[in-house]
Parts: structure tokens; C-alpha cells; sequence
């Protein structure tokens, strides 16, 4: 069972996130201010943080400075009530943590914490393989089962994107901060007429189905069985 | 006001300081005036009593008693003296009772010397020259200095005069001024008191003069009706804010109400709970639409300005655009062939560019067009989107890129009427230039000066 710490003080959102998390399989360990958080974070085994900005005690970006001071790597999902994204949230992202807006949904969070728990290994292969399907980072090229598949540039960076996180969920958030590196949301669903471009391409009528669209959720890639 | 904190007032003292050195200034320049007259005049008498001193010691020594004698003789104002002194230094003849001590022969100098005539003996103060003659005797010739120390009398009567008068009026003229100083500025306090009591339609009093204190006075109170105009801006927000949350609010609120009372199934439930999440989803949009309006507007970002290479920026709005316009079945063309550079944050205007075309894309009909541009106008790149929708009444310009305004046309389409607002907070923060013009459709511009 994959162990998690969730340090927020608010209790009654403490107790929606672990029941949350308890039905999709996670053992939630959860302190309800800084100084406990750091204490649990130091000797407990927690796979990846998840925490709070705003604590009583101590800022919860202080607490993630201490830790690193400490040589700790543990990933941290950081979970705050302000929109705006700041220089010190910038230097979380660029250190492999990630940050999420309250409110949020469930499944976006589920799709967070997936995601800092394989992060993907820094691989110096210069071709991704999923299933039939190959891309050369070098080349800049794609074949599916032999078939060149002509990708214009940003959907060469999407498609590289869902490679190296293969059955993961991706929600749009994630892939219009990660593809787009937007700071904004649009007020048109952009990511799912770009994505459904890259479908037409990548998955033809008699093809199995590589990327499937999870309804409400976001998007996979998968192999086929 | 109390007299001894009068003496306190900035005014009155720099009055004080100023009349000290108009004083100071008066009495060296009549120092100065004295010196120089006392100079001169002393250098005339020398002259004279030398030449004086040469005639008579040029004279035959049997002439020399009588010449003293009328020198003597022919002076009215007693201002001339003369003595004819042997080797042990006792008078031969004239009106000096002895010789001074301590005189070089030929070299005219100050001495007191007493004066001895038919009214008797006087001291005097004189200038003085001696001359020793062939058979050893002494002359001596002098002259009265008195004019002098009269000339230091006037001078003294002149500055009393003129210098004490001067000077009080300095001080009372300095009393106005900071007693006129002190009523305007107890006056501003008293007026601020009330606007920091949370009165703002207050302002300062100006006397529609141009004097620094009436400019102090006058944008003090444009800030002041700046401050006003935003905090009644501010109240019109929060009403604006809490009508659109209320909207998608109040709806999920019926919806779940209803789903209670009629839900009979499960999926009748879970349809109820989708739609409320949906109006939730709605309402935080909207909270963060506008808390990225106000980190806009409120962003100090200038400091992270670069030079941005705008026909890069136009090309890839357009690719992002491209696909979401032919879904609609809107042709969108882009024009960027002009290479221009201006001074910004790259990724507000890549935001505020893809804020006008995804408006231009949504409210473009079935058919349409969207055009995206690049132009070149002067020293000044503009950024123009124009389409073929129903475009913004003219009456409705300005107000669109208000906050939440949404025009009546376009209150059936999906929006949040908060993307104008948005452009208009981007390019108030870069100092460039909105317009929305009329055409066919709706054509707007944005217009920044370029860098070379």
C-alpha cells in the first residue's frame, strides 16, 4: 500500500481527501499543522507530501525548504486557496513538485499524485516506444506500426508528453500547464480539439485505440493488450 | 495661535534667518562703503601735508617762520597745523606744542598732538608728516582727521536709520506670511482629518492660483477623485461579482432542492449532482477569471519586460486557434510577416492576443472569418483581430472591456464577458493602445510602440 502524508488544518477537508484516497487504495497519514508535518515527514514513509500553503505555525512552502535543506526528496503536491502563481511556486515546479488550485477535483488530484509517484525516470533513450507506436526525438519523426504519422510541432510535444507517461491519467489542467505551459485557462476546451487531432492521426478507424478520452477525467495512453 | 509657538513655524523662522542676513549683509557693505572713504580721504591729506612739508623746506630759512605763519593764519576751519622744532626738539615757531615721538622723517602717519593758539590747548587726532632740514632743525605738518571719523557719525546715522526699520518690517512680514501659512495648512489637516474618517468626496482647498501649494493642493486631489473612482469601481465589482456567482449558485441550489424531493433513482440523483458540480465549476471560473484580472492589474511585473518578438507570438496564437476555428467552420487566417519587436511580458501578451481571438472564434458564425495581423504603423506594431460576427454596437465599446460585461447579443453564447477586461488589463499594464472599431464585424486593435 502506497503511504501518503497530507498535512492541511482544515479537518473536515482532511477527512473528505483521505476518504477519498482510502477507497482508491492509499494508506493517509495526516498532521494538521507545520511543525507536525515536518516531524511526520522526517521519520514517517510517506511517498509523496501532500500539503497545505496556508498552515498555522509555519508557511507550507517553508516547510518543503526545511525538508529539502534536510536532503529529503520526497515529492510534494502542494494544494493552495491562492490562484495566483508566484515566483516561489515557479521554483517548487522547477524542482519536480506540483501545485494545485482549491478547490479541486478529486480526480485531478488522483491524477497529481499518480503522476509525482512515476515520475517519469530521466531516460536518455532518443526513441519512445508504446505499443506499435515509435517516436524519434531526434528525427523529430513518428511511425505506428511502420505508418509515418505527419505531426505539426505542438502535437509532436503532446504526443512525446503522454509517452513518457504512459497509462497515466492526464487531465487538461495538467497538459495545458505541462504541453501549452499556459498560466491561464481558456475559456474554449483547447486541449480537446488539439487532442482530438492527434487521435485522428495516431488511431485510424481499423486501429486499436491508443488514446482514450476518459470522460470527466481527462486522457491515456495506453498499449494495447 | 499661542506667540511662542509662532517662533516654531517654518515660515517665521526662515523669515528670521533671511532678515539676519539681509542685517549682516548691510553692515559690511556700509563697513566696506566707511573703509574705503577713510582710505581715500587719508591718502588726499598725505598727499597734501607732503607737498605742503616740500615748499616750506624748500624755502630760504628766513622765509620759513613767515610761510608758517600765513599757513597759519589763512584757516578758518582749524584743521591745518605746522611746527618748526630745533635739534633738542623745542618749538621754533607754529601751533604744535611738541613733537610726537616715534615718527620717521618723510613718511606720514596717526598721531595726537596738542594744539596750542590764542584759544588755548586742544588735543587732536591728525595725520602727520616730518621733514628734517639742512641745519638740523625739525618741520613738521599736519592735518585734522575729524572729517573722517564724521563720515563713520553718518554712516552710523544711516544704518541706524535705515536697518532697524527694514528689520522690523522683515519680522512682521514674516508674522503674515506663516500666520497665513498656518491658517492654510490647519485648514488641509482638518480637511485630511475628515478623509482619513473615511470621507472621501473631501478635498483640499485650492485658491485657483498657481502658486506650488495650490499645485501640491490639486494633485492631491486628483488622487483623491482617483481613489474615489476605483473604490466606487471596487463596490460595483463585488455587486458584479455577487450577481454572477449568485446566478449559477442559485440554480444549483433548485437543482439539488428538486433532485431531493423528485430523484427517485440513482441515476436521476447522479444527473442532479453532474449539474451541480457544472454550476459550481461555473462559479470558480468566474473567481478565478477575475483574481487573474487583479493580479493583472495589481502585477508589479514590469520588472520582468522583455523584448518580444511579436510575429513569433501572432503565428503561434494562430496555430493554437487554428484547429478550434475550422471545428466551428470559421476560416482563420493569419498575417504576420512584419518582423517588430515591443517591450513586454511575453506571456500576458501571448494571453491577451489569444483572449481576442478566442473571442473573435466564438462569436464568428458558421462560415465566417477571423483574421489575426500584424501591422506595421509608424514606430507602432498593432495587433489587429477582426471577424465577420455580429460585432460590438458602438454605444456598448466602451463598456466591454469592463468587467462582466457581456453585450445583450451575446448573453445566449457561452462566456464569461471577462476576456475583454482581461485584454484591457494587459495592455493598460504594457501602456499600449485598445481600440475596438467598427467594420464589417468587430475589429479591435492593440497598439504598442516598438523597439528598435
Amino acid at each position: 500500500m502506497v503511504r501518503l502524508l497530507l498535512i492541511e488544518d482544515d479537518k473536515e477537508t482532511a477527512d473528505e481527501i483521505r476518504a477519498e484516497l482510502g477507497d482508491r487504495g492509499f494508506d493517509l497519514d495526516w498532521a494538521p499543522n507545520g511543525i507536525d508535518g515536518l516531524d511526520k515527514a522526517r521519520y514517517g514513509k510517506a511517498e509523496v507530501i501532500i500539503m497545505d500553503r496556508m498552515l498555522p505555525g509555519m508557511d507550507g512552502l517553508t516547510v518543503i525548504e526545511a525538508l529539502r535543506r534536510e536532503g529529503m526528496r520526497t515529492p510534494v503536491l502542494v494544494l493552495s486557496a491562492l490562484g495566483a502563481v508566484d515566483d516561489r511556486v515557479r521554483g517548487l515546479r522547477a524542482g519536480g513538485d506540483d501545485y494545485l488550485t482549491k478547490p479541486f477535483a478529486a480526480v485531478e488530484l488522483l491524477a497529481r499524485i499518480e503522476a509525482l509517484l512515476r515520475r517519469p525516470a530521466e531516460s536518455r533513450d532518443t526513441v519512445l516506444r508504446v505499443g506499435p507506436l515509435e517516436l524519434d526525438l531526434i528525427e523529430r519523426t513518428a511511425k505506428r506500426a511502420g505508418r509515418m504519422i505527419d505531426l505539426l510541432p505542438r502535437e509532436f510535444r503532446l504526443l512525446e508528453y503522454m509517452m513518457r507517461r504512459k497509462d497515466q491519467m492526464l487531465t487538461r489542467a495538467m497538459l495545458l500547464e505541462e504541453v501549452w505551459s499556459y498560466k491561464f485557462v481558456p475559456q474554449t476546451n483547447l486541449v480537446d480539439v488539439h487532442m482530438g487531432r492527434l487521435r485522428r492521426k495516431v488511431d485510424r478507424p481499423d486501429d486499436l485505440p491508443l488514446i482514450h478520452n476518459v470522460r470527466g477525467m481527462g486522457f491515456i495512453l495506453r498499449a494495447p493488450v | 495661535m499661542h506667540p511662542s509657538d509662532f517662533a516654531r513655524t517654518t515660515t517665521f523662522r526662515w523669515t528670521v534667518a533671511i532678515a539676519g542676513a539681509f542685517v549682516l549683509g548691510t553692515l559690511l557693505l556700509f563697513g566696506f562703503v566707511y573703509w574705503q572713504t577713510a582710505a581715500f580721504m587719508t591718502s588726499t591729506f598725505d598727499d597734501l601735508i607732503i607737498g605742503e612739508l616740500h615748499i616750506i623746506a624748500a624755502d630760504a630759512p628766513g622765509r620759513r617762520l613767515e610761510h608758517i605763519d600765513n599757513r597759519l593764519r589763512d584757516d578758518p576751519r582749524r584743521i591745518r597745523l605746522a611746527g618748526l622744532f630745533d635739534l633738542d626738539g623745542h618749538r621754533i615757531a607754529g601751533n604744535m606744542e611738541s613733537l610726537p615721538p616715534g615718527l620717521t622723517p618723510d613718511i606720514p602717519a596717526s598721531a595726537m598732538v596738542v594744539r596750542i593758539d590764542n584759544r588755548g590747548r586742544e588735543t587732536e587726532n591728525v595725520r602727520l608728516v616730518t621733514g628734517t632740514l639742512a641745519d638740523g632743525e625739525v618741520l613738521a605738518i599736519g592735518r585734522n582727521v575729524d572729517d573722517i571719523s564724521e563720515i563713520a557719525d553718518i554712516v552710523r546715522r544711516a544704518l541706524t536709520l535705515g536697518l532697524l526699520p527694514a528689520f522690523a518690517l522683515a519680522i512682521i512680514i514674516g508674522f503674515v506670511l506663516s500666520l497665513r501659512a498656518h491658517n492654510r495648512l490647519s485648514e488641509v489637516n482638518r480637511r485630511i482629518q475628515h478623509i482619513v474618517a473615511g470621507d472621501l468626496r473631501e478635498r483640499l482647498p485650492t485658491r485657483g492660483g498657481d502658486d506650488p501649494f495650490d499645485q501640491l493642493a490639486a494633485s492631491v486631489n486628483r488622487m483623491l477623485g482617483e481613489i474615489e473612482a476605483l473604490i466606487q469601481q471596487i463596490a460595483g465589482i463585488s455587486d458584479n461579482i455577487a450577481h454572477d456567482l449568485r446566478t449559477p449558485l442559485t440554480r444549483v441550489r433548485i437543482r439539488l432542492e428538486r433532485g431531493r424531493e423528485h430523484g427517485g433513482t440513482i441515476d436521476e440523483l447522479r444527473a442532479v449532482a453532474d449539474q451541480a458540480i457544472a454550476g459550481l465549476d461555473q462559479s470558480l471560473t468566474i473567481i478565478t477569471a477575475l483574481l487573474r484580472i487583479t493580479e493583472i492589474e495589481h502585477s508589479r511585473r514590469l520588472a520582468g519586460f522583455s523584448d518580444v518578438r511579436l510575429a513569433p507570438l501572432v503565428r503561434e496564437v494562430g496555430d493554437l486557434y487554428d484547429p478550434i476555428a475550422e471545428d466551428k467552420r470559421v476560416t482563420l487566417r493569419v498575417e504576420a510577416a512584419n518582423e517588430m519587436t515591443v517591450h513586454g511580458d511575453r506571456d500576458l501578451l501571448f494571453e491577451a492576443i489569444a483572449n481576442l481571438v478566442d473571442n473573435a472564434v466564438k462569436f464568428t458564425p458558421d462560415g465566417g472569418y477571423v483574421e489575426l495581423a500584424l501591422l506595421q504603423r509608424g514606430d507602432m506594431s498593432i495587433i489587429r483581430v477582426s471577424d465577420s460576427g455580429p460585432g460590438i454596437q458602438e454605444s456598448e465599446r466602451g463598456a466591454v472591456t469592463k468587467r462582466f460585461y457581456r453585450s445583450d447579443k451575446s448573453r445566449c453564447t457561452e462566456g464569461l464577458g471577462l476576456g475583454l477586461s482581461l485584454v484591457a488589463a494587459i495592455v493598460k499594464l504594457h501602456g499600449f493602445q485598445f481600440t475596438i472599431n467598427a467594420g464589417p464585424g468587430c475589429t479591435v486593435e492593440m497598439a504598442g510602440k516598438q523597439v528598435h
